[in-house]
């Protein structure tokens, strides 16, 4: 699989996948829907696909002495791979706005969601979702990621505004917690959040298994 | 010695329908797969590399299903198309640095040798090589991780002629070397100048599968070409 990962970082991969990384760091950004960030991240990813399409990438690793279902493994480790770098950054921005500007006013005074443990689960649950139905739904064809993309789109952006909406709800005020208050319900909250990226990403990649075997290049 | 069979291969879409298709390539042979464009020769290529699902049908190489060890037998198959190209941005010495990776076969000395002999410029992009470069790119590719059989689709689609008459001649010294080279063409002249056996399929079905001489023996009129006998059979005799 190493090798397979390589290839889809030096041949596949788009320059714009790495450089949107970074966004992950719009959680620094105070007064803004951070989770906006993560479908930044997302559009790097979605550019891959698109160069790797007009690479002939599908056809290339077919042909390479290696299982089908390994080249949509590939393609998830990728994905994963870039989302992991940019939940780092977001993991530093969290942890950042947790102890040292926790009482920061700028921060304080945010009208918008604070960037706090839930907000990191909820970016794993929008990584998850792109997962499902992006590359999942990309290797329905392994050659149409457009209707995918913008049904993608169209979650994502409720999902932030779900997310945003929430801690407006009388009742569910903790979600927007600062520092390390309401710690356990965030932790929870950031281990549902965690859990839900898996069990969508691992189902997403088992139906892109048998999808892609299925289909004729 | 059979190196490749295709037994009974079946694949039906809406308006063609590739029917039982058989035949096998022998060791160290040049195959000729001809046919007009249409006939299904990419769509069975395709399906003996797995990369089309046939409806049935068994492909086998080195008396190995290939449905059952796809991986490992790739390892011992070279495959190059003269009209796609991978990666058309990226340089040739990028592609090849990940490609070999994958084949604990690679000989980089093999590799350095066919980069020489088909003065193929590594720094370059796919985007900036011609046609008959691209193909000579694929079959380094091949050569270098010691393929055993070469199947190409239409290699010769888009050369010229001394291009063609080139790589019909590198053919050639990789049959002598003992490769199996199969490779489809509707140029019907590429038989005649390097095939030892010839398979034809019109209309999705094989008409011919033998060597060369027995082709003419059984099908060739008195003082008709190679070409002329095909013109002739595919014009009406083929099907009727």
């Amino acid at each position: 699989m190493r090798n397979v990962l390589l290839k889809e970082m030096r041949l596949s991969a788009s320059v714009l996948s790495y450089l949107f990384i970074l966004f992950g760091l719009m959680f620094f950004v105070p007064g803004y829907p951070v989770l906006c960030g993560v479908f930044f991240v997302t559009l790097g990813i979605f550019h891959s696909f698109q160069s790797a399409r007009e690479a002939n990438d599908i056809v290339f690793s077919a042909l390479l002495p290696i299982a089908k279902r390994d080249i949509v493994k590939g393609k998830f480790l990728f994905v994963c791979l870039i989302e992991g770098c940019a939940f780092l950054l977001m993991a530093l921005a969290v942890i950042l706005r947790m102890t040292v500007f926790s009482q920061s006013a700028v921060y304080r005074g945010n009208a918008m969601m604070n960037a706090n443990l839930f907000a990191l689960g909820a970016a794993c649950v929008i990584f998850g979702l792109f997962n499902w139905i992006f590359v999942g739904g990309f290797f329905k064809t392994a050659y149409k990621f457009g209707r995918p993309f913008v049904l993608f789109i169209v979650v994502c952006f409720t999902a932030i505004f779900t997310a945003e909406a929430l801690h407006h709800i009388p009742g569910l005020e903790k979600l927007n917690a600062f520092g390390t208050d309401d710690i356990v319900i965030q932790l929870i909250l950031l281990a549902a959040g965690i859990l839900i990226f898996l069990l969508l990403t691992v189902l997403s990649c088992r139906k892109a298994w048998k999808r892609f075997e299925r289909i004729d290049l | 010695m059979v190196i490749v069979e295709v037994k009974q291969l079946r694949k039906q879409y809406p308006s063609f329908a590739l029917k039982d298709i058989s035949f096998h390539l022998e060791s160290g042979r040049i195959t000729g797969f001809v046919g007009r464009n249409g006939a299904g020769k990419t769509t069975t290529i395709k399906s003996m590399l797995n990369m089309i699902h046939p409806d049935g049908g068994v492909i086998r190489y080195f008396d190995t299903p290939f449905a059952d060890h796809e991986a490992e037998l790739k390892k011992r198959i070279g495959y190059s198309t003269g009209t796609v190209s991978w990666y058309p941005r990226k340089r040739i010495r990028d592609i090849v640095d990940i490609v070999k990776r994958f084949y604990d076969t690679w000989d980089e000395a093999a590799y350095q040798k066919y980069l020489e002999l088909f003065a193929i410029d590594e720094t370059k992009t796919p985007l900036a090589l011609s046609e008959g470069m691209k193909v000579k790119v694929n079959l380094m590719l091949a050569l270098a991780h010691k393929a055993e059989v070469l199947i190409l689709d239409e290699p010769t689609s888009g050369l010229d002629p001394f291009s063609r008459n080139e790589l019909l001649e590198i053919f050639t010294e990789l049959r002598d070397q003992g490769v199996t080279v199969f490779f489809s063409t509707h140029i019907i002249s590429d038989l005649e100048k390097c095939a030892d056996d010839i398979v034809y399929i019109s209309k999705g079905q094989i008409f011919a599968a033998m060597s060369k001489p027995d082709f003419i023996r059984q099908y060739a009129e008195a003082g008709e070409s190679l070409e002329d006998t095909i013109l002739r059979l595919e014009g009406g005799a083929v099907h009727a």
